[in-house]
Formats: C-alpha cells, sequence, structure tokens
C-alpha cells in the first residue's frame, strides 16, 4: 500500500515549506484579526518546525526522522532560515531543533481549572522572520522546491514520499503555478508520489476552510487554484485526521485556507501516537 | 507445578538496546533453564515511541506493578484494584523525574524548549500483568494492546486483550504518567482469569508480537511452536535473528519486541 512507509532515522523523509515573502504579503488577513498575512506565515511556519521537533523529541535530542527546508520566494527564491541555518536548505530535524535563531517568551491564555483563563508564558522558537516585498515567484519557488525533492529521492527512494507545503496569498506574478505544482507531484519514491499542501492566507472575509473536497465552497479563482495543486491525504493521514474531528472523504485534500495548518504534522506517523484515555 | 520462565527482547531496527522502550520483569527472578514451583507474577509495558521518557515511563511501571501484585494479587482480581496499582506507579514517577530532572540540572544538560511539552503532557505506555497463583489459577488485567496468549493442547485458548491481529492499530489505549483519574483507568482495563494444566504455556508480548501472533493463528498456523524453541534456546541472538528474518519477510511490524514465556511443560 503506499504511503505506508515507515519514517525513521534509517528511513527519513523530508518536508520543504516554501513561504511567499511578496509585497502582497504586508496586507491583514481577512476576518476581525489585525495580523499581517506575513506575520501570519511566519508564524504557521515556526509553529510547524516547533511541532516537528516536539514530535520527535526523545530525551538524548531530536530525531532525525525529518530533513526540513524552508524556502522564502519574493525578490528571490532561497533559504528562508535565519540565524546560525541561513542559507542552508535541507537541514536535519535535530540541528533545526538546537538552532532557532532565538527563542522568544510569548504570552498565551490557558485555561486555569475554574472556567477561566489565565495568563502564562511559553517559549517561541523563530527560524523564520516575516517578509514582504517585491512579486511572487511562486512557479519559480515550486521548481526549487521540485528541484531538492527530486535529489533528496535519489538518495533516499524507499522513503515515505517527500513533502512541500506552500504558504501564500495565491497571487502568482510568474504564470500559472499548476505546471511546477504537477512537476512536484510527479516525482515519487517507491512509496508513492510526492505530496504538495498550501496554506492559502487571505484578506478576503470568506469563512475559514480546511481540508475540503470539493472547491465549491472556496471564494476566490487564488483558492480554487490552490486547491486544484493541492495533493488528496494519503489514506492513513486521512483517518487520523477524521479521528481529529476533521471531516473528510476520499476527496479530501491538503489544502487550508485562512486557517490553522500546523495540524498536519500530526497526521504522520512517526510510531505509537501518545493519546490520553477517554 | 513447575514453571520455566524466559524473557526474550529485541530493539526496533535502527535503535539500539538502551533505546528499546519495552520493558518485562518477572518475579522471582530466576534463570531460563531453573524452574520454579511457587506463584509467578509477570508485568510488561510498551513505551509509545512518540511520547518522552517511555523507556523509563515503562520500567517504573513494570516494576511497581510487579511489587503490588507480588504483595497483594487480588489486586488483579477487580478493575479498582489495578488502577490503584496503576496510581502507586504514577508516585513512583513521580519520584524518578523529579531525580531525573535534577540530574539534568546537576549536569549542565537543563530541559530543553523541545522537551517541555513532552515533559508537561508526561510519558505514554501499555500495561499487562500476569499472576500465576500456586493453586492451578491465573489472574491478568491489562490496559492497552500488550497481549497474553494461553496454548493448551496445541491450540490457543485465550487472547487477552487483543484476540484479532486487525484490532492492533497505532492507537492503543495508553496510561499517561500523570494520569491520576482511577476511575478512567478502571473503565478502560480489561481483566482476564481462568486456570492452568500440566504442559500449558503462556506467552506474553507486545504489540507487533502479539500481531504477529495472531495473525499465524488467523492462518490457522502454530506460532507458539517457534516461539517455545526460541525460548527454549535461551538466546538472545538467536531471537533477534529470527525478528529480524520476520520483519524482513514483512510479516512483523517493525517496532521493539518483547516476550515472556511461562512453560508449564
Amino acid at each position: 500500500m503506499a504511503y505506508s512507509a515507515e519514517i525513521s532515522r534509517v528511513n527519513p523523509t523530508c518536508f520543504v515549506f516554501l513561504v511567499d515573502q511578496s509585497a502582497s504579503m504586508n496586507d491583514p488577513i481577512g476576518g476581525d484579526s489585525p495580523q499581517r498575512k506575513a506575520d501570519v506565515v511566519a508564524d504557521a511556519i515556526n509553529r510547524l518546525l516547533t511541532e516537528l521537533s516536539v514530535k520527535c523529541a526523545k530525551e538524548e535530542g531530536v530525531r532525525d526522522y525529518f530533513h526540513v527546508a524552508v524556502i522564502g520566494y519574493g525578490s528571490t527564491v532561497g533559504s528562508a532560515y535565519a540565524g546560525a541555518l541561513a542559507g542552508r536548505d535541507l537541514v536535519p530535524l535535530s540541528e533545526v531543533a538546537d538552532n532557532p535563531a532565538r527563542v522568544e517568551e510569548r504570552v498565551k491564555k490557558v485555561p486555569d481549572g475554574a472556567g477561566g483563563l489565565v495568563e502564562t508564558t511559553t517559549r517561541f522558537p523563530v527560524w523564520m522572520d516575516p517578509v514582504a516585498n517585491a512579486g511572487t515567484p511562486m512557479g519559480r519557488a515550486l521548481q526549487y522546491a521540485e528541484s531538492i525533492v527530486s535529489k533528496w529521492l535519489v538518495d533516499h527512494p524507499g522513503c515515505f514520499p517527500p513533502i512541500v507545503l506552500n504558504l501564500t496569498d495565491g497571487e502568482a506574478t510568474d504564470g500559472d503555478p499548476d505546471g511546477p505544482a504537477s512537476g512536484i507531484r510527479a516525482h515519487a519514491s517507491a512509496d508513492g508520489a510526492a505530496l504538495l499542501f498550501n496554506l492559502h492566507v487571505s484578506a478576503g472575509d470568506a469563512e475559514p476552510v480546511t481540508f475540503p473536497d470539493t472547491d465549491t465552497n472556496l471564494p476566490d479563482a487564488y483558492s480554487k487554484t490552490l486547491f486544484g495543486m493541492s495533493s488528496v491525504l494519503p489514506t492513513d493521514m486521512r483517518s487520523y485526521a477524521a479521528t481529529q474531528g476533521f471531516s473528510v472523504s476520499d476527496a479530501t485534500r491538503g489544502f487550508v485556507y485562512n486557517a490553522d495548518i500546523a495540524s498536519i504534522v500530526q497526521f504522520l506517523d512517526i510510531g505509537t501516537r501518545a493519546t490520553d484515555l477517554r | 507445578m513447575w514453571a520455566y520462565v524466559s524473557t526474550l527482547s529485541v530493539p526496533k531496527d535502527g535503535a539500539t538496546a538502551e533505546e528499546c522502550e519495552d520493558a518485562a520483569v518477572v518475579v522471582p527472578v530466576i534463570a531460563s533453564d531453573e524452574p520454579t514451583d511457587g506463584p509467578v507474577s509477570v508485568a510488561v509495558a510498551d513505551g509509545a515511541s512518540e511520547s518522552l521518557l517511555a523507556r523509563p515511563w515503562a520500567r517504573v511501571l513494570v516494576d511497581s506493578t510487579v511489587e503490588a501484585v507480588r504483595a497483594k494479587p487480588e489486586v488483579l482480581h477487580s478493575e479498582a484494584g489495578f488502577a490503584r496499582v496503576v496510581l502507586g506507579a504514577v508516585d513512583d514517577w513521580d519520584v524518578w523525574l523529579a531525580a531525573y530532572v535534577a540530574e539534568r540540572e546537576e549536569t549542565a544538560r537543563p530541559i530543553k524548549w523541545y522537551e517541555q511539552p513532552g515533559l508537561e503532557r508526561g510519558a505514554y505506555a501499555t500495561l499487562l500483568a500476569f499472576h500465576l497463583t500456586d493453586v492451578g489459577l491465573w489472574h491478568a488485567a491489562a490496559l492497552g494492546d500488550s497481549c497474553l496468549f494461553q496454548v493448551r493442547a496445541d491450540s490457543m485458548l485465550r487472547a487477552f486483550p487483543v484476540d484479532t491481529a486487525i484490532a492492533l492499530g497505532t492507537s492503543p489505549a495508553l496510561l499517561n504518567s500523570r494520569n491520576r483519574d482511577d476511575e478512567l483507568i478502571a473503565s478502560r482495563t480489561g481483566l482476564a482469569g481462568g486456570d492452568y494444566q500440566e504442559g500449558d504455556q503462556f506467552f506474553l508480548g507486545t504489540d507487533a508480537l502479539a500481531h504477529w501472533f495472531l495473525t499465524e493463528v488467523e492462518q490457522e498456523d502454530c506460532p507458539w511452536e517457534v516461539l517455545r524453541d526460541l525460548s527454549a534456546a535461551g538466546s538472545a541472538e538467536e531471537f533477534a535473528e529470527w525478528v529480524a528474518a520476520e520483519r524482513a519477510g514483512g510479516r512483523m511490524k517493525n517496532d521493539d519486541v518483547t516476550l515472556v514465556h511461562v512453560d508449564l511443560g
């Protein structure tokens, strides 16, 4: 069965994050949030890297189940890591975890056990800062990801298929991104075709959409294009999404509109999941 | 009734023995080629690979459980009794964890940011406890998918707590090291018991071995034969070679594997 390869230190896979850093990312996202799109995607990347690191953490350190690239696209296309990892493409996850550019203290509200909320501080590692300038060379970025995926597969032909996650407001300025997107999905390991997922951050006021199986309710041409570029979720990921309360079908795609995408990390199986008794 | 007891364990391929997150303990402590004629108590735990400190939690669970069962075997007669055993292990864990965090501080290896969420969530593991009395009866309690099989006259008499291969998934019920909800633990606990006769065999194993065992039974094979032979040989290397061959043949999941064999032969 496809998409069933073990993800382990002896058989790791790769994650390529593509981050839109174009000028339009200076605009606020839709809804009531005052956040700029650039801030939303930078936070999303930092949370995704945090979730991956925590998921793979053991007492001796973070295990290299994944190698991770963060590629920005705007005035240029290339590594978006800040700090010690600047300029690098794929980095073993243990190195990512040990080398955030900085660790911020952030305030978050947590339940106080008596029905209210209480403020507490949490450590928030940062690998990437928000950037917003120039055009949106999404096609070039997808081609860059394709070259990373292609090289990875030469050395890891039996891996769980590489995953490319594109975070964007969808407004490509270098042509239709559908062709380069197909180029990524055309690469395959023995376990299946590479996966391309998309997070669309938009200034529109439409309701957030998470892992849809149709583009019928998507608000504009950009979101429909990104939905069309997105891979169908493999069976095991879909099954796990269903256990987490997501509504899924055989046609559910790895696409999210103005909503949280960090949960996708939890869909990946690296062994017995740590779940509470219910 | 004389019993021979042996324990064999192999880590997941790609992991070291020190990274094996299964734990098993047998009391009394006897060599595999020496018989015992009194009660036998066994505990098996399987730490969840996605949780931090799964290996030491599995170890604390089996040590604490066997001690409690040894002191009072009746704890395996009720769900509430088993839940109290687990709460005792949670108390033991708090002591262990405080010492662990202190040791990390003292050795200039403070807890990293990526460990903190896992420490706050607690560690996770399954637990299976088994007690063979000296009056012809056995009792077991389990939470999760570590399994017990009773074999008599060349057929499987009992599988507990899971009796089909397909029911062994990647999300078993797990005991969390911070869980003090004894009612919830009791509600998810399974109990089993029965009699035993001379010649009976009991196999206790973690999920990869249990899945293999049940698949063989479902194909009308006799998995106890090879396990009995491996157990009689008592060679860790031979067991590791056999597990490697089963994994390579796609018949066994790549996971930590632990077997405890109680042979009343």
